[in-house]
């Protein structure tokens, strides 16, 4: 894959930007694609005036391109702003580029990228006097890793991912930043390229809680253009909920107590796959909460075994639907039927576009997708995987002290035992070793193919469920790489997820 | 079950089984014999493809296109399915599908989804065109046919809302298709027929019956010439009594005329391989206008997968009883209602009809506001004043002068307010009739907005104010003088000349005065002298 454009970004970051001296220790990770030429003038005013900002490249900019890190939108620059966007310049902030991603999210370890791969820029204490040539490079995590690895690298305070089923908290746990994907229907999603309409999130990167926080302040507005957005209304009942129970948990002058707070760890975020130092820095976590005064609880949800395969049935269903607009006749890469090639339909003549512009991950999920939708396997793939769906959603909303908004009798739900966040690791490892390094010797494993779907079953139920969830650094593992850990809350809990948050934050 | 023709018993039936739930029956209504194929029944399902004259288009802000406009100028970035937009609901199509369903007698859905259903083709920008497959907005209904008088009544089961495609023009000269996305994403309501006609007349009928109701709530243009309304056919032929045959589908048929002519052929193509003991084939077929004959599209094999999957980023649509009532209420009356308040208001069933078939001619105004027709221009003229009148002014003098000058009632400059002025200076005697109509001739020809009154007094068409009779007198006088040989006539009794004298007076007075007073005052004078 050629990575044009990228050497060229990194040049200029290097030249100009006034977070040089990061960049300088971390040459080359691929972070950025494109980059603003002239920082734009700003409101002065604004809460997030002068904050740097790196943007996905899956979420529309008018004064930059948005590609997708596909070869179909190699050339696309949108006509218009992602109200995420617009609201973030409203706000002041500076936008200094868009972010490589892996393809129209497409992956958990960003390595399908037209633009190649993103390197984390994570160094290990042990390695800090190894050459940058020589060390291990490992993956940022996929598919929102420009964004982490941005923000990691200290290029931008903050960054804009999107997660569709753990695409910007797997990546901010392999880091070591936090992530947080908020609650479905928070964030508008107008200009935020679809890949799966039902679970795609904007999500925000940083390296602290109280940055995430100030930035997703910005963007948490109702915008009639997106038809999935929460009503006010809803967002009102949710915030209604927080607002009666923060005061209580976080009363006194000490921030940082946890009186009365109840967390749920559910068995079912323990695979065989774990990587067994970050169940004992999961251990540590717990001890110094409950030293905090929370109460720790073991919570089941058992429908969490189908998660993986039920997203990847309706992700992929959802992906083959919104990558049809891509055929090479108005826009995208076009790539015309060679002499003599059948052009009896439509689809023979888009074929050959469709076949050069598709990575290889994208085709292979919209081959699955459009096998899932077919007639044959609609009522066996999608409609099954439907109603598992709605039985993870059962599921939290069982082991939730608070009501689900969404449902018309909430009060049903309401349990006194329920707790008010789960707590799980947000990966089952730390990041994996990039594929095609050098020295393959050592523990670092690499990655077959199987494994990249595995990254993902923390942080699919999540998503499947529509719920707030966010990543917090939490320590490192046994090889000295950031372990994430993740704070799930109710829909529409989202303070509450970041007020946690900050206190496991706290823990070092 | 053989039934013979016999169109009253057929309908006691119906009358009977109605009621006690009975499962329409294909055998139900009586087998009329059709000389154009004796011994044959004829089944026939419509679907019809109405644009909805909404303003917007169904999910975005552009406004919605007539044909012939640029190319590519009605366009949002959502109408080119462009990464990164999304659909938002557009309520005025909402509102004009209930409309439609009530007027059909159909049970609009408190529930209803979006599904989309997918294709790779060039009208269609998105891959996929949003239709609601699985869970339409109306369900049930009937349409009663309008012309036939043993009471043909169609049921309707179901109406759903979609997209329109774009359009897609081959070149055949330069060898590539163009693209015009004008037309992309209006909105659209198909209305899914039961295969309750058994002729192309009645197909014909049920097509210009739905049109009229169209038109009459203001849900569609339903113009076949102008492709706001587009019909694709079921066809198929058995023997009475036996079961249903195996049907085919002619698509994409653009007038009415056409329609019929497509079942006919079709009709003589299935009897044709049927007699000849060969299977009819499940087929799509297309229609050459040209040589009267439909040809083959698809066989049932070749019928391609849509992939239909429920559109995940509209939520279902969900309406309330109070908001079907709403709609309810401020439904625009259907012909049927309107037909039935003018006879209640003394109008001829001739006069009734007149004025709707004119006010069929109106232009359907968007977003279903209310109509500007005869019918509206008849109700507001007729307030406060006698419907006779009002209805003889619309129709003889108004529709008269527009019709000698070659125009239409759209054309009409007169408004309701002047209309009304003229016809209370007639009725309360400030004009003469044959003043009125002059009057109104100016009015037309001059297209002036003035009021009738300044109008008639600039041009002397008032009435005069004659209370003592003294110019009436002085004009009757004059007329005696100038035609001695009439007034000797009528002296000698011949009283038919008397008429010539008036028209004398008449002339002299300019039409300013009333010819029973004219009369009265002749006689008067005549006897004196």
């Amino acid at each position: 894959m050629p990575s044009y454009g990228v050497n060229i970004a990194m040049r200029r970051i290097l030249g100009s930007s006034r977070n040089a001296r990061a960049v300088c220790t971390t040459p080359d990770i691929n972070a950025l694609v494109h980059l603003s030429k002239t920082p734009p003038t700003t409101r002065h005013d604004g809460p997030l005036h002068g904050m740097t900002l790196a943007i996905k490249d899956n979420i529309c900019t008018a004064s930059l391109p948005t590609t997708c890190s596909s070869a179909m939108l190699a050339e696309y620059t949108s006509p218009f702003d992602a109200t995420a966007v617009e609201l973030l310049r409203d706000a002041g902030a500076q936008i200094i580029g868009k972010a490589n991603c892996d393809e129209f999210g497409m992956g958990s370890l960003n390595v399908n990228s037209i633009y190649g791969p993103v390197v984390n820029p994570y160094r290990p204490a042990d390695v800090r006097n190894v050459p940058s040539t020589v060390r291990e490079r490992r993956s940022a995590g996929g598919s929102s890793g420009g964004s982490a690895a941005s923000v990691a690298a200290g290029m931008c305070a903050a960054a804009l991912g999107t997660d569709t089923g753990g695409s910007v908290r797997l990546p901010a746990s392999y880091c070591g930043i936090v992530g947080l994907k908020p609650s479905y229907g928070l964030i508008s999603r107008w200009g935020v390229v679809s890949f799966a309409d039902s679970l795609d999130c904007v999500g925000v990167l940083a390296r602290s809680v109280d940055t995430v926080k100030e930035v997703f302040d910005v963007i948490l507005v109702y915008d009639a253009r997106d038809p999935t957005a929460a009503s006010p209304e809803l967002r009102k009942r949710a915030s209604s909920i927080v607002g009666s129970c923060l005061p209580k948990m976080f009363s006194g002058v000490q921030t940082n107590t946890l009186d009365g707070l109840r967390i749920g760890i559910p068995h079912e975020y323990f695979p065989l796959e774990l990587e067994p130092s970050i169940t004992s820095s999961l251990r540590t976590i717990i001890r110094s909460l409950k030293d905090a005064g929370a109460s720790i609880h073991p919570v089941s949800l058992p429908a969490t075994q189908y998660a993986l395969s039920v997203y990847y049935v309706i992700a992929s269903a959802e992906a083959s639907s919104n990558l049809a607009r891509f055929d090479g006749i108005q826009y995208g890469l076009r790539v015309p039927p060679p002499p003599g090639a059948s052009r009896s339909k439509p689809s023979t003549v888009y074929a050959h576009s469709r076949s050069a512009g598709f990575g290889r991950e994208a085709q292979k999920r919209i081959l699955l997708g459009t096998y899932a939708l077919t007639a044959d396997a609609f009522d066996n793939y999608f409609l099954q995987a439907q109603r598992v769906r709605a039985h993870i959603k059962a599921d939290f909303n069982r082991v939730f002290r608070h009501p689900c908004v969404h449902l018309a009798r909430p009060e049903s739900f309401l349990s006194a035992d329920g707790v008010d966040v789960l707590l799980h690791p947000s990966a089952i490892r730390t990041a994996p070793r990039l594929a095609g390094e050098q020295d393959g010797g050592g523990e670092g494993r690499d990655m077959s193919s199987m494994d990249e779907y595995l990254q993902d079953v923390m942080t699919v139920p999540a998503s499947l469920a529509g719920l707030p969830a966010l990543s917090v650094p939490a320590g490192l593992g046994k090889d000295g790489w950031p372990v994430g850990m993740s704070i799930v809350g109710q829909w529409g809990m989202d303070e509450l997820v970041l007020r946690v948050g900050r206190v496991v934050e706290g823990i070092r | 079950m053989i039934v013979r023709p016999c169109p009253w018993r057929a309908r006691q039936l119906h009358q009977l089984w109605r009621p006690l739930g009975f499962k329409r029956l294909q055998s139900e209504r009586a087998v009329r014999s059709d000389r154009r194929w004796p011994g044959w029944e004829v089944v026939v399902g419509i679907e019809v493809h109405a644009q909805i004259k909404s303003q917007r288009k169904l999910f975005s802000d552009a406004l919605t296109c007539k044909p012939g406009e640029k190319p590519n100028s009605f366009v949002t970035s959502y109408d080119a399915a462009l990464p990164g937009t999304l659909p938002t609901l557009n309520p005025k199509c909402v509102q004009l599908g209930v409309r439609t369903a009530i007027a059909l007698n159909a049970q609009v859905q408190s529930r209803s989804a979006f599904d989309r259903k997918h294709y790779f083709y060039s009208d269609l920008p998105a891959g996929y065109q949003i239709t609601q497959r699985y869970a339409p907005l109306a369900k049930g209904g009937y349409l009663d046919l309008s012309s036939t008088r043993d009471g043909v009544r169609v049921g309707i089961t179901q109406i759903q809302l979609e997209q329109d495609t774009a359009k897609s023009i081959f070149d055949a000269h330069r060898r590539i298709t163009q693209v015009d996305l004008n037309r992309a994403g209006s909105g659209l309501m198909e209305i899914v027929s039961e295969p309750d006609m058994r002729s192309p007349e009645e197909a014909g009928d049920y097509v210009r019956t739905l049109q009229a109701m169209l038109r009459a709530v203001g849900a569609s243009d339903g113009s076949m010439e102008l492709g706001s309304l587009r019909c694709d056919v079921n066809v198929s032929v058995n023997k009475p009594g036996h079961p249903p045959g195996t049907r085919c589908e002619i698509k994409n048929l653009n007038s009415v005329k056409f329609m019929m002519a497509a079942i006919t052929s079709e009709v003589f193509r299935h009897i044709d391989l049927l007699e000849r003991g060969q299977p009819v084939p499940q087929e799509t077929r297309g229609f050459d206008e040209a040589k009267a004959e439909t040809f083959k599209l698809r066989s049932k094999e070749d019928s391609p997968d849509y992939r239909y999957m429920p559109d995940p980023n509209l939520p279902p649509l969900l309406l309330s009883p109070e908001y079907i009532d709403r709609v309810r209420r401020s439904m625009p009356e259907l012909p049927r209602e309107t037909r039935a308040r003018f006879m209640g208001t003394g109008l001829t069933e001739q006069e009734a009809e007149m004025l709707m078939a004119v006010d069929a001619g109106r232009e359907v105004r968007f977003d279903g506001e209310p109509a500007r027709g005869a019918v509206q221009y008849f109700d507001r003229l007729a307030q406060g004043r006698s419907a006779k009148a009002a209805v003889n002014w619309m129709i003889h003098e108004l529709l008269g002068q527009l019709a000698a000058r070659k125009e239409t009632f759209s054309d009409n400059p007169i408004s309701v307010e002047q209309m009304g002025e003229l016809v209370d200076m007639v009725q309360c005697g400030k004009m003469t009739g044959t003043s009125g109509k002059t009057l109104l001739r100016h009015m037309v020809t001059s297209r002036s907005t003035a009021s009738p009154l300044i109008l008639a007094k600039e041009l002397g068409l008032l009435a005069v104010s004659d209370h003592d009779g003294s110019l009436l007198k002085d004009w009757c006088l004059e007329a005696i003088e100038a035609l001695p040989e009439e007034v000797q006539k009528v002296r000698d009794g011949n009283v038919k000349v008397m008429n010539r004298i008036m028209g004398k007076v008449m002339q002299l007075s300019g039409g300013r005065v009333k010819a029973g007073d004219v009369r009265q005052m002749l006689e008067d004078l005549l006897r004196k002298s």
